[in-house]
């Protein structure tokens, strides 16, 4: 009896997620503003989407299933999502623990350079609030930007316009 | 943020060419509004304006940056007010979106902190909104004369033992000493202030 019990619990919480992932699979590389943008310029994407966030961000968490939504239904057309936490590193923990729970799979980046040129490095439009959403395009033109969090039909839509803008589909490599 | 609020702010964003919503030389906008101090009472920019300067710094208590700066806020404002700078501290969040940023959370972090200056609500988000303050803590400082002369950052780390610029720190002594200030404007990640719902 309990055995069912668990192999439902298990069941339950995975149908909840979209994947469940271990917090020793979850892999965060500290990031420079310099380093975002070269990995946004990566060749193989079609789209790359850049969002700022931290756990104790309440609209950041809230957003959070949409963008990893989006992340799943598009990687396979092109899409690459960077996220990159502006929590502390010291509590790394804390930020593998909810990219686990958020079936976060794909790599993970954290903020490691002082606001000032870390902002200025990405766009001179963000004013540094959370969460901050980046969207570029295959050749890595900022197509889009915006503060605050939004939902997964926000960004599918966003991300479709500019999947849907560029012809020769190169596969993408979330 | 809901669709329609994510296509006027997405809207406003392309018509904006900078970020800052106040220029470097304008007023401070909402001056005459009233905002409950912790002390109880009312009280408006206008009303804290100093001889020598106002100091008006967007905050709260839930935010883990504010919380980093918080005691460089309280010795700031403190050293400021004692040289003729008016200071006023604002909270404009919805503590119904962060429980930790209500008033009677205020009134206990002013007292621990040693605030000598108001610690008020912004009750409608309304004054944020007028000067398009996006982030806690985000300082903007007003010289003599009334003119924005800095708006920004506290410093340019939350580390305080990694502090290498004093943005907020230098300005207010320019100010208070007649001079230039050095770095007017600065950025920084913040807390995204979450405002109340339009009424």
């Amino acid at each position: 009896m309990v055995g069912i019990l668990w192999c439902v619990g298990v069941l339950f919480v995975s149908c909840g997620r979209t994947s469940h992932v271990r917090v020793e699979d979850v892999h965060v590389t500290p990031v420079t503003a310099a380093d975002v943008q070269r990995l946004v310029r990566e060749p193989g994407a079609r789209a790359v989407l850049v969002n700022m966030w931290a756990t104790w961000c309440a609209p950041c968490r809230e957003e959070f299933p949409g963008l990893v939504r989006v992340a799943r239904k598009y990687q396979g057309q092109g899409l690459k999502v960077i996220l990159v936490s502006a929590d502390d590193d010291k509590d790394m923990a804390q930020i593998k623990k909810f990219l686990a729970d958020e079936g976060v799979d794909f790599p993970a980046y954290i903020k490691a350079e002082k606001d000032q040129p870390f902002i200025d490095g990405l766009d001179q439009r963000w004013t540094g609030a959370l969460p901050a959403t980046f969207l570029y395009d295959g050749n890595g033109k900022l197509r889009d930007f915006w503060e605050g969090e939004a939902a997964f039909n926000v960004f599918e839509q966003k991300v479709v316009e500019v999947l849907g803008k560029q012809s020769k589909p190169t596969g993408g490599n979330s | 943020m809901k669709t329609g609020s994510f296509m006027a702010l997405a809207a406003s964003m392309t018509v904006a060419a900078s970020a800052f919503g106040l220029n470097l030389g304008d007023k401070a906008p909402s001056t005459t509004v009233k905002m409950k101090n912790v002390d109880g009472s009312e009280v408006s920019i206008a009303d804290v304006a100093g001889k020598g300067g106002t100091l008006v710094i967007f905050s709260c208590n839930h935010c883990p940056f504010v919380k980093a700066w918080q005691d460089r806020i309280a010795a700031i404002g403190n050293a400021a007010k004692t040289k003729g700078v008016g200071v006023i501290v604002i909270n404009s969040n919805d503590p119904a979106s962060y429980p930790e940023d209500s008033f009677t959370e205020m009134q206990a972090r002013a007292k621990q902190l040693g605030f000598t200056f108001p610690y008020v609500v912004d009750a409608t988000s309304d004054v944020a909104r007028s000067f398009d303050a996006t982030r806690t803590p985000e300082a903007f400082l007003f010289d003599k004369d009334g003119k924005l002369v800095y708006h920004g950052a506290i410093d340019d780390s939350q580390k305080a033992d990694q502090v290498s610029k004093h943005f907020l720190q230098d300005a207010v002594d320019a100010v208070t000493s007649g001079k230039d200030v050095p770095v007017k404007e600065t950025k920084f990640v913040g807390c995204g202030i979450k405002y109340r719902a339009k009424t």
